[in-house]
């Protein structure tokens, strides 16, 4: 097993990794690393390489070159599926939530990577099934309570507000009970009260629940306060990692933001 | 007024999981079962039988099948027919080997069976999506009907290439054969259908089913969440062939009697069974239920009234029928995309609140 003592604080470690699509390069040579219980933002302007990090990290893209560690043991490549059940939730940039099926219904399926009844006993129905069923339930109760959408349980998320939809979108990857909570950009396009409740839960979050957050967002206010540690990246470039006034007093960071004429 | 849920407090998860959630409703459906069990056998007789109640059953089994696949979990599937040849001569298989053999070990038997090729031809759908996938199902449907036409083995090398179904029992009853009563095939399909649609249901409100529409909902983000593909849509393919093979057992053992392959299984089923859950409602039980009767019963309603009532030429009525059941299709698909059980769950929700809708 490929233990490393003197980092056990570390929940995941990227290392030197390089990801390309054909001749584009998205990525080159990308280190950082997030502590446990921390919470770690990635910015950059668009087309930085963020969400692409993120689907690194989750599995679903593969880097040509780099490893990553995660909760202290090197990660071999796999389905993104298989990298859920080790404890890596996210929610995504646009909402892909289950749009068919109820809220209580998306966060039950948040949780599918804990359920483990087979088919016949399913189909069944009573027994093993049920108790396993409502046991979940329990637990995806106390996170309708905790983001307070009590009163949507069972409307089709369809028909939900966009802000509400952000919320059971978060819901639902809380519902895995993740070590690392990936959200990429969970408060895009929200006004001002919605980014405060969603600034507020993803505290709690990290607070009651000691979930490891990592967060993309480019409301940089909400970066700043939020955030532990950032870590900036540009055309698939690392600019600078540090905690937020590092990172804001940072030259090359400032000229990636603001842009600077080129001699 | 009557039709409410007022009053009616959920106090644990366990009642508000249960598949009927409206004490109305529950009772309703408790007692339309108890009749379906233990009146109409003792009123049915050989046209209820043959033209309207075992068809409805028999289809809707196959509704049920294909609902799993392309409404949960929404796997476009044209090899139904294909599907339902095999269920069949399944059976005809296992009837001719095993004289013995109780109906309905031969029946889960068919299913099993189905299933197994079910998987083998879900397995392009790991790679390709909507119509694609839907063409490559389709060339399940040719390959399977070509096949039962060209190996003798599967029709018992009869002279005839059809195969007959032989009189066989369920507790000394017959079930299939021209001798089989109309009430004992009718409970036979009956009891099928009844548990078959209670493992439909609880299959689509548990993990599994909820796995199924993570898949067709947002397949990327249900693997990211943890959903596998491989085991959700192959187990898609699985349950639906296996329900869509009993489906085909039935309809030939039990229904038609006899049977032969390209007249009995061809493609105009696989559209009939994907007609019936679209008009049905896709991704509901019982939209397949609606649907399935909606799809056997029209043509069978508008024949006993222009043929019966007006005394019209049958041939005429033959193509009346066919332009009304398209009108009526294309009317109701208009009205409401998602289905009849849509339009009734909407009736539902305006009749909770009836007489005082503000």
């Amino acid at each position: 097993m490929g233990h490393q003592p003197n980092i056990n604080d570390m929940l995941l470690e990227v290392k030197n990794i390089s990801l390309s699509f054909g001749g584009v390069k998205v990525l080159s040579d990308i280190s950082f690393d997030i502590k446990r219980n921390e919470i770690r933002a990635i910015i950059g302007p668009n087309g930085a390489g963020k969400s692409s990090m993120l689907n690194i990290i989750n599995g679903f893209y593969h880097p040509q070159q780099g490893e990553i560690w995660f909760n202290g043991h090197k990660r071999v490549s796999e389905k993104p599926f298989k990298i859920a059940r080790q404890g890596i939730a996210r929610t995504f940039q646009n909402i892909a939530l289950f749009k068919g099926m109820s809220t209580l219904d998306n966060l039950m399926t948040g949780r599918i990577t804990k359920m483990n009844t087979n088919i016949f006993w399913q189909a069944l129905w009573k027994g093993p099934a049920e108790r396993e069923e409502i046991q979940h339930r329990e637990r995806v109760e106390q996170i309708i309570d905790f983001l307070k959408i009590q009163s949507i349980r069972k409307t089709p998320v369809g028909r939900l507000p966009y802000g509400m939809q952000k919320r059971v979108e978060l819901g639902r990857a809380l519902a895995a009970e993740a070590k690392l909570l990936l959200l990429d950009e969970p408060m895009a396009g929200m006004n001002l009260e919605e980014k405060q409740d969603m600034c507020r839960f993803i505290l709690d979050v990290n607070d009651e629940f000691d979930t490891t957050i990592a967060l993309i967002e480019h409301d940089m206010g909400v970066v700043m306060d939020l955030s532990d540690r950032v870590v900036v990246l540009d055309y698939g470039r690392k600019l600078a990692d540090g905690t937020p006034d590092e990172v804001r007093n940072n030259q090359t960071v400032i000229d990636a933001y603001l842009g600077v004429v080129h001699d | 007024m009557f039709y409410r849920e007022s009053g009616d407090f959920k106090a644990t998860y366990n009642k508000d999981q249960q598949i009927f959630t409206i004490a109305l409703d529950r009772w309703f459906v408790i007692l339309f079962v108890a009749f379906a069990f233990l009146v109409v056998p003792f009123l049915i007789n050989d046209y209820w039988e043959k033209s309207v109640l075992v068809p409805v059953l028999v289809w809707s089994i196959a509704a049920l099948g294909l609902n799993i696949l392309v409404g949960y979990c929404g796997q476009l599937s044209l090899g139904t027919g294909g599907f339902m040849a095999v269920g069949a001569y399944a059976s005809y298989k296992l009837t001719t080997a095993f004289p013995e053999l109780n109906m309905f070990i031969v029946v889960l038997l068919s299913g099993g069976i189905t299933a197994f090729v079910g998987i083998l031809f879900g397995l392009p759908s790991l790679r390709i999506k909507g119509f694609y996938l839907a063409v490559a199902t389709l060339a399940s449907q040719f390959f399977l009907v070509w096949l039962f036409n060209k190996v003798p083995w599967f029709y018992n090398y009869s002279a005839s290439g059809m195969i007959i179904a032989p009189e066989r029992f369920v507790f000394g009853i017959a079930i299939t054969g021209p001798n089989a009563p109309p009430w004992a095939t009718y409970l036979f399909c009956l009891t099928i259908v009844v548990v078959f649609a209670l493992i439909a249901k609880n299959l689509t409100r548990g993990r599994i089913g909820r796995s199924w529409m993570a898949i067709r909902d947002m397949d990327i983000a249900a693997e990211i969440i943890g959903v596998s593909p491989l085991y959700a849509k192959l187990s898609a393919f699985a349950v639906s062939s296996f329900y869509i093979g009993v489906a085909g057992a039935l309809f030939f053992s039990v229904y038609l009697g006899a049977a032969e392959p390209t007249e009995a299984f061809g493609i105009d089923k696989s559209f009939l069974v994907l007609f019936m859950i679209i008009i049905g409602g896709l991704g509901t039980i019982f939209g397949s239920f609606i649907g399935a009767a909606f799809m056997t019963l029209m043509p069978v309603l508008f024949k006993n009234i222009m043929v019966g009532g007006l005394g019209w030429p049958t041939d005429l009525v033959a193509h009346l029928i066919l332009i009304l059941i398209g009108g009526l299709i294309m009317f109701f698909l208009i009205v409401e995309p998602h289905g009849l059980a849509q339009l009734w769950r909407i009736a539902k929700e305006k009749l909770r609140l009836w007489p005082f809708p503000h």
